[in-house]
């Protein structure tokens, strides 16, 4: 898989996104192991925290209303990922593609409404034992410009 | 009185990926590509069948840190390698264990496993802020 080291550094986004309450309760409990039918996201497994996706029970606890679970964000931040490796310049066979490595940092918690934006880059592109490694690091800012979520997501493309 | 951490603490977290998750979590997630939703997709890409979203399996890291802090909030990071395809009716167990307590933070090590022992993650690590 020939990857052209010229692309390094290419950008992409910004992209801007909008935390709904129902997405953030439908991501929790699709991670958490319910069964959604039509019109319900499912009955929350016992596990799964209450914070996440009950109003009254997160509107007592720590941070005083519902939070998103914390890797909603990819819901969002992968974004400028999923752009790098449909990039028609990097010529990507997508059925040879398979998620690498992934590193999420959390630095503050995501409410409903809250509009985020994330920017991008590919931070590297390498061969190794005849795999292409596709590198690119996200940026997720909230609308009073705090960095919420930064992001490294690494594509293998096999053969 | 709040809960103490010390390295060397250990926490379990066992989810199975029923037949239908890849596609839930499609849905939820909007990672559709067809290796995951459809198992003739998956074969024709060498894999013998769908696999389930490596980032949900990684949500799965997320809850089992957030379960042991008691507070999805206090989850401060994510970190691991996908080395192995976690297939529909496989069940993973998540073991973590604490290998670093300082200034209100919390380090793990988490090892995942499917039910033949395999790991289907490979150094995966996870930070929280506790106290």
């Amino acid at each position: 898989m020939a990857l052209d080291k010229q692309f390094i550094g290419r950008e992409y986004g910004p992209y801007r996104y909008t935390l709904g309450e129902e997405k953030m309760r439908e991501f929790t409990l699709a991670v958490g192991g319910a069964k959604p039918g039509a019109g319900t996201p499912g009955e929350p497994p016992a596990h799964v925290s209450p914070l996440l996706y009950d109003e009254q029970a997160a509107k007592a606890g720590p941070h005083g209303g519902l939070i998103a679970f914390p890797s909603f964000a990819v819901v969002f931040a992968i974004r400028p990922f999923s752009a790098a490796i449909a990039d028609p310049a990097l010529n990507i066979n997508m059925q040879m593609l398979v998620h690498g490595e992934q590193d999420l940092e959390f630095l503050d918690v995501m409410r409903p409404g809250d509009v985020m934006t994330t920017t991008g880059r590919i931070a590297d592109l390498y061969e190794r034992a005849r795999m292409g490694f596709v590198i690119v690091t996200s940026e997720s800012r909230n609308q009073h410009g705090t960095l919420v979520v930064k992001g490294t997501w690494s594509a293998i493309i096999r053969g | 009185m709040p809960r103490t951490y010390q390295p060397g603490d250990t926490f379990t977290h066992v989810r199975e990926c029923d037949r239908y998750r890849p596609i839930y979590y499609a849905g939820a997630s909007g990672d559709y590509n067809p290796i995951h939703i459809d198992p003739e997709a998956g074969s024709a890409a060498g894999l013998n069948g769908n696999i389930l979203q490596g980032l949900c399996t990684l949500g799965w890291v997320v809850e089992a840190i957030a379960g042991f802090v008691e507070d999805p909030g206090r989850v401060r990071r994510v970190k691991a390698r996908f080395s192995r395809p976690v297939r529909p009716e496989d069940t993973i167990t998540f073991q973590g264990r604490v290998t670093a307590v300082q200034d209100g933070r919390l380090t793990a090590e988490v090892s995942a496993t499917n039910q033949r022992g395999e790991d289907v993650l490979k150094g995966a690590v996870v930070e929280a802020f506790i106290g």
